[in-house]
């Protein structure tokens, strides 16, 4: 087939499927008019692969490449992930939260570990307290006092409120992504996290405060170091694949942890929000009895971890 | 398979497709362009919230603003992307976009994976870029995505003839040529290619040029020879 008699038959086509392709930029397409687009793409598709061999460089060749290129991205891609919340909390964030399981094992083992390690090191030595705490926290301890209370005292609950939310989800985002540097950032987190609470419970065993201290996280406490065991075990995952890959090619390995990593990430990060506002709300209030906020904090964790093992059946992959 | 280059995907039926993958440069100008964007927006915000909530709810401002800046730091760039299909203002204006490995629309979560590791990406993304065929920096490879020219569709001159014995390369010159004639400025040097073309034409297919005046302005008469028509 010579050029012109190659471009007069196949001309028509190719502008009805131009056409087509700026149609379903400007409104959803239905059903036939999709077919009617899968018809056009693949024959602009074999057109392209002759002008490319028998007429490369000409203004037919460089077209039909565009044109190629579009549908390419039109009719391909991640369309089929898109879905509503309410499909997402009860379908994607427990299948991948329950993917990861041994993962968020082994984090547990590790904050664990280092929660033990911490405490130990503060009631063995507690000059450790003050490095850790600072002199005026300690000084507010010798008082009878918990650092904590100027959570409240100093700024309005609101503002703090955001601080604190804000903070954990910049910590829960730094110890997922970090999981890219081949899982050494949530390791570090989750060690860190694990040492600074036993210690920290540590110096107020010392000053006779750790009472007051579990007071005040018994309401906000339980889930949000779930969240960072959950989050932390999410980056591991990712850290994982790419060290050991296994049988499967390593960025297809990293892209599918990644993909489930997300999601577990994602059914996370509202907790933040609500944690925030219980951290300077309830948590610091005096008024509110100490079985209260430990119901609180209990029924938290547990809509979260019901949600979590919601069973649902193991989608096709 | 051997001659595929690695910009190159096999898309349906195992038809090689070209990806014009966009570099270090265009790259690095689109990111540059988006901060910029993201300073300017932070300080609008800063401003904003200054004005309209300093007056209406001052107690909410700080709110307002911890907030916001959250939101900027976290999800200025994936909000972009996924509002724009996989382009940001940075990215709109030097026209290039996110697609996936597949040359596909990528979704909302390959989307937001991309842009989680952003921070990292501004220590280690310039280097993995620099040393990647495909300019892929980390997030790039955590999503499985790439960022291409948003090439739309080329128009040009096609021909409605040709001579007999014109292969690809003559076909390819003539379009070429038609289509920036317009704006050759040295008239003598457009003058001269056309009547170049023209001797071709008179060898190749003397009764392409039947009906055409000997005193015709060139490049029209190379149009009509070959009935160039835009696509």
């Amino acid at each position: 087939m010579d050029y012109s008699r190659f471009v007069r038959l196949r001309k028509p086509l190719w502008d009805g499927f131009e056409e087509r392709l700026a149609g379903s930029r400007q409104r959803e397409a239905g059903y036939e008019a999709l077919e009617e687009m899968a018809l056009g793409y693949r024959q602009v598709l074999h057109d392209h692969a002759l002008a490319a061999s028998r007429f490369p460089g000409t203004a037919a060749a460089r077209r039909l490449q565009g044109l190629a290129l579009e549908g390419t991205r039109q009719l391909t891609g991640d369309r089929a992930e898109r879905s509503g919340l309410l499909v997402f909390f009860s379908r994607s964030f427990p299948r991948a939260f329950q993917r990861q399981l041994g993962l968020t094992g082994l984090a547990l083992a590790l904050f664990l570990f280092a929660a033990a390690w911490g405490l130990a090191l503060a009631v063995l030595r507690p000059a450790l307290g003050l490095s850790l705490l600072g002199p005026r926290a300690v000084q507010g301890l010798e008082e009878g006092h918990l650092w904590t209370e100027s959570l409240v005292t100093t700024v309005p609950p609101a503002v703090a409120s955001s601080g604190i939310a804000t903070n954990n989800l910049s910590v829960a985002l730094m110890a997922w992504s970090g999981g890219v540097l081949a899982g050494l950032v949530p390791l570090y987190s989750l060690l860190l996290n694990g040492l600074m609470l036993g210690a920290i419970f540590g110096v107020t065993l010392h000053y006779s405060m750790a009472g007051a201290l579990l007071e005040f996280i018994s309401a906000h406490g339980p889930l949000e170091i779930t969240l960072i065991l959950v989050c932390a075990a999410a980056g591991l995952g990712i850290g994982r694949s790419l060290v050991a890959a296994g049988d499967r090619p390593r960025a297809l390995a990293v892209r599918e942890t990644a993909r489930d990593a997300l999601a577990v990430l994602l059914g996370c990060l509202p907790w933040f929000v609500v944690l925030g506002l219980v951290e300077t709300l309830v948590s610091p209030a005096p008024q509110i009895p100490f079985p209260l906020k430990v119901l609180l904090g209990l029924t938290l964790e547990g809509i979260f971890l019901a949600l979590a093992f919601r069973s649902v059946p193991e989608a096709n992959r | 398979m051997a001659d595929i280059g690695r910009e190159s995907i096999l898309g349906l039926d195992n038809i090689r497709l070209d990806l014009p993958v966009a570099g270090l440069g265009s790259r690095s100008l689109a990111a540059f362009l988006d901060y910029l964007v993201l300073g300017l927006a932070g300080v609008a915000w800063l401003f904003l919230g200054g004005l309209v909530l300093g007056y209406l709810a001052p107690d909410w401002f700080p709110v307002f603003l911890i907030f916001g800046f959250f939101l900027l730091d976290w999800g200025f760039f994936a909000g972009q992307e996924i509002g724009m299909g996989g382009r940001t203002l940075g990215k709109k204006a030097l026209k290039i976009r996110v697609v996936t490995a597949e040359g596909g629309t990528p979704g909302p979560g390959a989307l937001l994976i991309r842009n989680l590791v952003r921070t990292l990406d501004l220590v280690i993304g310039v280097v993995m870029m620099a040393i990647d065929p495909l300019s892929r920096r980390l997030g790039d490879r955590l999503a499985g995505t790439l960022v291409i020219h948003d090439r739309r569709p080329e128009t040009g001159p096609v021909l409605g003839r040709v001579p007999p014995g014109w292969g690809a390369r003559e076909l390819a010159a003539v379009e070429a040529f038609l289509a920036r004639a317009a704006e050759l400025e040295d008239r003598v040097l457009r003058r001269e290619m056309a009547d170049r073309i023209l001797a071709r034409i008179r060898r190749d297919a003397p009764e392409m040029l039947a009906g055409i005046s000997a005193d015709a302005e060139p490049v029209a008469a190379v149009r009509r020879a070959l009935q160039a028509e835009e696509p």
